[in-house]
């Protein structure tokens, strides 16, 4: 039990006085020492260890009246309230308050039977407010995401420009975006076309045309299997940086993504990093005057299956 | 003149002022709460890393705002507002720049705070939830630095916003709904650039604010863990409040780091590489220097395939995450030092090595790429 305040003292001898203020001890959250208001002499410093049993209303101490007399006056300087100090948990292991402190219940919540009632009607009326909102918010916000795809061919270059076979030339272009709001632009694209040997060629289409459908399964283009030209979305399938035509040390011109260091061979075909699938292929068309036209498409990288995203 | 008898010096209008205001919301009280915070075994320099935090926190806040009066967040103008600070504004250059060495002295302060939270194991209980909390906000810390550097739309900003973006389609489920939620359509570009814009100047600095406010609070709930050597008579021996000492180690701490950020900002002030495009030229992408180790470790052979890429990108660093969430529970031992914890020790010194080594690796690697 925990000494009450204004709890009489007593010593061997006589009564002293009585508990005019507690102290904790801030680690263990034991009562420390008790300051004994000695009936008019003063405040003395009385140890928890002096005390020898505590009941309502009485603190029985060891010592006499001289020895608790003799003790030094109580500093106040030295302590601080717990109003003025934050220190976890001490509050909750207080109990010397002399009983408990009250105010009046008004009268009107007395007698208010459906107080949980009240409780979840709150929640309802939260949810009624919210749940009417979630579906426009996600329409709101989702706006742009599914943009139809865009299957126009797009002049890239000549391919006078390609002298060597089983060589990577890349090939820049603008394509023109609207978005939304904004005035309508050019970005800078660029592809990559191949002028395939037929050793290559068979690596590529393996005896089948390719055939490029839209999500709903629509023939879009196909690309002949015998057409030597070959052109490579510019996104590297790994995690979509661009990739380049490089010098390997060891394994000679290579496709290279300064990235994720992902190599392919002409063919698109992976040869060494952590690429999931070979590079994209494009539909392309040369003319006789040798102009090339690609639909220009882009699939998501990091997975073994080809998903079209633009 | 006629003297009227006082017992002191009247109140100056100051002491006015703070007596009107105690009288009304208590605030003498309120102060002396806030200040005299018990720190068992006293002040030390290992705990001035919250405090830092806060202040380069509000730092952000200030610079940021102040960046906002001349930055256009629209694809066709991010890229030359971004110059215009750079270049034509008075004193832009050091503002933006100053914002820029604050993000990295954000990640290298939160690795502290969180490196000696784990080691003092003041993660134990009860402080499971002021550790949780500060998981959640360690990644608003990065997601503020990956909506960040997209702003200024110039080719770093555009392929790093690419990768992160793929990286992020591979989580499962909702991979490809967060994908194009955050890209607003199917490559980078306007409407990427609105999303970013206001996840990283409302929606993280609201979310930042309100988790730094529940960690404070919660802190101040359960009290500082303080060292975790000491017999109770020692620490309390050694105890002191938060005012003065931690203070004054918190002070310095602060102007150390302020003086190296603006010093990083003054030699070292941000250059803009090209405007974004995708197509990147001779530019090789790489991204912030503390997204390297991720960015390198992609780069294993280990990791190659897509099962391996959902295994280096999104398994690996998720396991890790749920690990550190749930760490308070599963290390139900109470013993608190970092010498006899050996797992642990070896757990912080494996991972720190690690991403070092990766880090390094990824700018060594640099040099072979042309």
């Amino acid at each position: 039990m925990q000494p009450q305040l204004k709890s009489k003292v007593r010593c061997a001898d006589r009564e002293v006085g009585e508990v005019a203020k507690v102290i904790m001890d801030p680690l263990s959250f034991e009562v420390s020492a008790l300051v004994v208001s000695m009936n008019g002499a003063g405040e003395r410093q009385v140890p928890i260890g002096a005390v020898q049993t505590v009941t309502d209303n009485l603190v029985q101490l060891r010592s006499s009246s001289s020895e608790v007399m003799a003790l030094p006056p109580f500093k106040r300087e030295d302590y601080v309230t717990l109003h003025e100090v934050e220190i976890p948990g001490l509050e909750k292991h207080v109990h010397v308050t002399p009983g408990e402190v009250l105010v009046p219940f008004p009268e009107l919540e007395r007698n208010v039977k459906r107080r949980t009632f009240f409780a979840n009607l709150t929640y309802v009326t939260g949810l009624f407010i919210g749940l009417p909102l979630v579906f426009p918010v996600l329409k709101y916000l989702m706006k742009p995401m599914y943009a139809p795809m865009d299957n126009r061919w797009l002049k890239i270059g000549n391919v006078a420009k390609v002298k060597a076979n089983d060589v990577g030339v890349q090939f820049q272009y603008k394509r023109s975006i609207k978005e939304a709001y904004m005035p309508e632009t050019e970005i800078e694209k660029n592809a990559w076309v191949v002028k395939a040997t037929p050793a290559v060629l068979e690596k590529v289409y393996q005896g089948k045309d390719m055939e490029f459908r839209d999500p709903l399964g629509k023939p879009i283009w196909t690309n002949k299997k015998d057409i030597p030209y070959l052109a490579f979305s510019g996104k590297c399938p790994h995690l979509g940086c661009a990739f380049k035509w490089r010098n390997h040390k060891i394994l000679g011109p290579v496709f290279l993504c300064p990235c994720h260091l992902s190599i392919y061979d002409a063919s698109g075909k992976v040869l060494d990093g952590p690429a999931p699938r070979p590079l994209d292929l494009m539909p392309i068309q040369v003319s006789a005057s040798g102009e090339v036209q690609i639909i220009d498409m882009e699939f998501k990288a990091g997975t073994k299956s080809q998903t079209r995203i633009v | 003149m006629h003297d009227t008898p006082s017992a002191g010096p009247q109140p100056t209008v100051v002491e006015k002022v703070f007596a009107f205001i105690d009288e009304r919301v208590g605030l003498k009280q309120l102060t002396a709460k806030m200040l005299n915070e018990s720190v068992p075994g006293g002040s030390r320099w290992a705990y001035v890393f919250g405090s830092i935090l806060l202040f380069i926190f509000g730092m952000q806040t200030v610079t940021g705002v102040l960046l906002m009066f001349y930055y256009v967040p629209t694809a066709d103008h991010a890229y030359a507002s971004t110059q215009y600070i750079i270049h034509d504004v008075d004193y832009g250059w050091f503002l933006l720049s100053y914002h820029f060495w604050g993000s990295s002295a954000m990640v290298v302060c939160v690795f502290a705070h969180m490196s000696q939270v784990f080691l003092w194991g003041a993660y134990k209980k009860p402080r499971e939830l002021i550790w949780m909390v500060g998981l959640a906000l360690f990644a608003l810390v990065m997601g503020f630095g990956f909506t960040g550097y997209l702003l200024p739309w110039d080719q770093r900003a555009f392929w790093a916003t690419t990768v992160g973006v793929e990286i992020m389609d591979k989580i499962p489920v909702i991979g490809d709904f967060l994908a194009r939620f955050l890209k607003g359509g199917p490559i980078p570009g306007q409407m990427t650039l609105s999303r970013f814009f206001v996840i990283h100047v409302m929606v993280l600095p609201a979310a930042l604010i309100g988790l730094a406010g529940l960690h404070l609070f919660l802190f101040r709930c359960a009290g500082p863990a303080g060292p975790f050597r000491g017999t109770p008579v020692e620490l309390k021996a050694k105890t002191d409040y938060f005012f003065p000492r931690q203070i004054w180690k918190d002070m310095v701490g602060m102007a150390v780091v302020f003086a190296c950020i603006s010093a990083l900002a003054f030699w070292e002030p941000v250059v803009l590489l090209d405007e974004a495009t995708p197509d990147p030229g001779d530019y090789h992408p790489e991204p912030e220097w503390y997204f390297l180790f991720i960015f390198q470790h992609l780069r294993l052979r280990m990791f190659s395939g897509e099962f391996g890429q959902f295994l280096a990108s999104m398994l690996l660093p998720g396991l890790l995450g749920v690990m550190l969430l749930l760490l308070p529970f599963f290390d139900r031992n109470p013993e608190r030092n970092i010498f006899k914890r050996p797992l642990a020790l070896i757990g912080w010194v494996v991972l720190t090595v690690s991403i070092l080594l990766f880090t390094v690796s990824a700018i060594i690697n640099r040099d072979f790429l042309d």
